[in-house]
């Protein structure tokens, strides 16, 4: 469980003072799939920043399963990233020269995965995401946006994180892949109780969330769930391509995080 | 994919840039190589002439140095007084006897000429042996062995004269310089403080009779067995034959009386002490303490110069490629800024970024140093000559002067330190030299890997 008191977050620019994230509290359950809209420079990315440990709150703390982070040493920071957090970032930030497996096995790397297991979870975690085979052993700056945004999830998910904190998901991505996606995040917060924060412009995906946030000039509230009511969701997001919202494909997809489990 | 495979991939992800700083490393390299192995040859070379003579001294009766021959001779009893002499660690005693061939003795009796005459050795005493010198008289011998000058025109018609062979009773197995004597065949005498009828004999003067080891000659109408070759190197030290001391003592019928004493000095820092003390204890009027090679300081401290350049060059040159290392690895921390905070945004410890970074570097040096090695094994000759004759011609030092008897030139010029230089191209002398370069690699990669713990993970979130 993911308690925030408080944030804030302020940058100076110039004689101005930018509050992004000022004074936002919420708490998430386990396993609750989240998500966050708002407008192009509401503060999103710095929130979801915040949580995975990525930069310092001006003020304000994030406690995960009871333990503060405000106090923490870097070391201990990097062990929470490390083990706690997968992140999926906005612009990827995959390393280019080297291939997607290679990207994915990183963070096992880090962990003290044994390379034989990290090869082999690396390449059930590729599979997941939809990359094809022939792809797993191709450099990521041959690989498209789309590819790579794919490669970036799966590097999230590698350590079996407890929480996932994902900057748009699924913006390069076409309809039916996204909704793969979608459905491959709905599984693991069902299935394995992980806790998932999305920030997304995409309708369909915040219509699938156990519980939406908007996020309004560094103050966020939450939109009251009420099913078939998108149009809650108003203001800057675009307007989904289709209306129906909920209805998804089959959300009961094979087990995605256990190594044990081989995809076809 | 481990820490090491990542570094070597990122040794290569700008090939052209990889190929420039390999390039520059292995000059760099190359040049501390270099140095390196001109260092240790022109160290080895000093500490080679220190150890030969350098802690040698001689000691002559008083009057007694050069040809003409004089004063009072040594006797046992000085030995005794020398050796407790602070820092002396060993005193031999050599008494020199000049063989001539009983036959030609005779024979020039017979024509006339008295066989004895010339300037001798300084307190050396004639005595007959079987045996014929290895070296003909030719113009300088007729010269010095016939009477002192005043009748050329007889020496013209009388028959030419052979040297006489240089007997000397040592007190060790060692030649008048002090070093150890070089055996070809054969042993040693066993006990030099003894009498024996062993001998020893040069290789020429062995070969001119038909002797080898086991054979029997006389010396005063004894009978001496050859019991080793040995090779002085020179002709005239070839002609020679070392019997032990009392043996030439008692030959000469002179008990307790030496021609020299060979006095080694503990260390070379001692010899100048040692001497004054020495000549001290001894007294000037009694003895002349001489120090073997005088000119030999000038020679080692030349080389020593060469040594300290030398070293200087490759410090000069490790701290160079130490600099490239660490300017290059800077280069490239600032270039991967954004990867290295996705790195650590993704959990990687500073640590596991760090080696990164430091394997990388040492992929970079270990091509510089199969280059740099290939280069040094083809300049350190060219550039030791360069330094050696640079240095002056001191370097090439001349042999020695004013210790009749021994061999000359005893150590040789610049081409033979250059063989030296060559020789010492040694794959322990780069294996060294390459360690240091890997030492001073890691310190020079350490600052710039220490450096990424300070990226900071949000960097990546911002764009460039
Ligand atoms: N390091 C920084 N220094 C100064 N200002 C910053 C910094 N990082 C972010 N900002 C500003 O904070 C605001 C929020 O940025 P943020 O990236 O969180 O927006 P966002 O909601 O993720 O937008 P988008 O939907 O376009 O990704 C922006 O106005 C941005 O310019
Ligand atoms: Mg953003």
């Amino acid at each position: 469980m993911i308690e925030v008191k408080n944030l804030v977050r302020t940058f100076k620019s110039g004689d101005r003072t930018i509050k992004p994230v000022n004074d936002v509290s919420f708490e998430l359950e386990r396993g609750t799939l989240a998500s966050i809209v708002g407008k192009s420079g509401s503060g999103k990315s710095t929130l979801l920043s915040l949580l995975g440990a990525l930069d310092k709150p001006t003020s304000g703390d994030v406690v995960v399963n009871g333990v503060s982070l405000a106090g923490m040493p870097d070391g201990k920071l990097t062990n929470y990233r490390r083990r706690d957090i997968g992140f999926v970032f906005q612009q990827f930030n995959l390393i280019p020269n080297l291939s997607a497996l290679d990207n994915v096995m990183l963070p096992m790397e880090f962990a003290g995965v044994r390379k034989a297991a990290r090869a082999e979870r690396a390449r059930q975690l590729l599979a997941q995401v939809q990359l094809d085979p022939d792809k797993h052993v191709r450099r990521i700056n041959r690989l498209s946006g789309g590819e790579q945004q794919r490669v970036a999830i799966a590097r999230a998910l590698a350590n079996e994180p407890k929480l996932i904190l994902a900057d748009e998901p699924t913006g390069n991505l076409d309809e039916q892949t996204g909704e793969h996606i979608i459905d491959l995040l709905s599984t693991l917060s069902r299935d394995h109780n992980t806790t998932i924060l999305v920030v997304t412009h995409d309708r369909a995906l915040a219509n699938k969330t156990d519980r939406r946030f908007r996020l309004q000039q560094g103050r966020l509230t939450e939109e009251t769930v009420r099913p078939g009511a998108t149009a809650a969701v108003t203001g800057s997001a675009p307007a989904s391509p289709d209306g129906s919202g909920l209805t998804g494909p089959d959300l009961s997809g094979p087990d995605l995080t256990s190594p044990a489990v081989r995809t076809a | 994919m481990s820490v090491l495979a990542r570094s070597v991939g990122n040794a290569f992800r700008n090939k052209v840039r990889t190929a420039a700083v390999v390039a520059v490393l292995a000059v760099a390299i190359g040049l501390a190589l270099a140095m390196l192995v001109a260092n240790q040859a022109v160290t080895g070379k000093v500490a080679e002439l220190n150890a030969s003579v350098g802690t040698v001294l001689t000691v002559n009766p008083a009057g007694g140095q050069g040809f003409e021959g004089g004063g009072e001779p040594l006797t046992s009893a000085q030995a005794v007084t020398a050796a407790a002499v602070p820092n002396v660690s060993s005193v031999v005693g050599t008494k020199a006897l000049r063989l001539r061939n009983a036959a030609e003795i005779a024979a020039q009796a017979a024509s006339g000429r008295t066989g004895q005459g010339g300037p001798g050795g300084q307190s050396a005493t004639s005595v007959t042996t079987s045996l014929r010198a290895a070296i003909d008289a030719g113009t300088l011998g007729n010269r010095n062995q016939g009477t002192t000058g005043t009748s050329g025109s007889t020496a013209q018609a009388a028959p030419a004269f052979s040297l006489p062979v240089t007997a000397t009773g040592i007190g060790a197995e060692i030649d008048a310089d002090g070093k150890a004597l070089q055996l070809t065949k054969g042993t040693g005498l066993g006990n030099y403080t003894g009498a024996s009828t062993g001998a020893l004999l040069g290789t020429t003067l062995a070969e001119k009779n038909g002797l080898s080891v086991g054979s029997t000659f006389t010396i005063q109408d004894k009978t001496f067995t050859v019991k080793g070759l040995f090779d002085a190197g020179t002709a005239f030290g070839n002609n020679a034959l070392y019997v032990t001391l009392p043996t030439a003592q008692t030959l000469a019928a002179l008990p307790g009386e030496l021609s020299t004493m060979i006095v080694t000095v503990n260390s070379m820092e001692n010899v100048d002490a040692a001497k004054t003390a020495l000549q001290a204890a001894l007294g000037s009027s009694k003895a002349d303490v001489t120090q073997g090679q005088r000119n030999l300081q000038t020679a080692v401290s030349s080389l020593d110069s060469v040594k300290n350049i030398s070293f200087i060059a490759f410090v000069a040159a490790l701290g160079t490629a130490g600099l490239i290392i660490l300017l290059i690895m800077v280069m490239l921390v600032r270039e991967r800024r954004r990867e290295i905070g996705v790195l650590k945004a993704i959990g990687a410890p500073n640590r596991t970024i760090g080696l990164q970074f430091v394997l990388e570097a040492l992929v970079l040096v270990a091509l510089g140093s199969v280059v740099g090695a290939a280069v040094a094994s083809l300049a350190s000759g060219s550039i030791a000559s360069a330094l050696i004759s640079s240095s002056g011609s001191t370097g090439a030092a001349t042999g020695r002067r004013g210790f009749p008897g021994g061999p000359g030139g005893a150590f040789g010029g610049a081409s033979q330190l250059l063989t030296s230089v060559t020789a010492s191209a040694s794959p322990g002398v780069i294996a060294t030299g390459i360690a240091a370069v890997f030492g001073v690699a890691i310190i020079g990669a350490l600052v710039p890997a220490l450096l990424t713990a300070r990226i900071r993970p949000i960097e990546v979130l911002r764009g460039e």
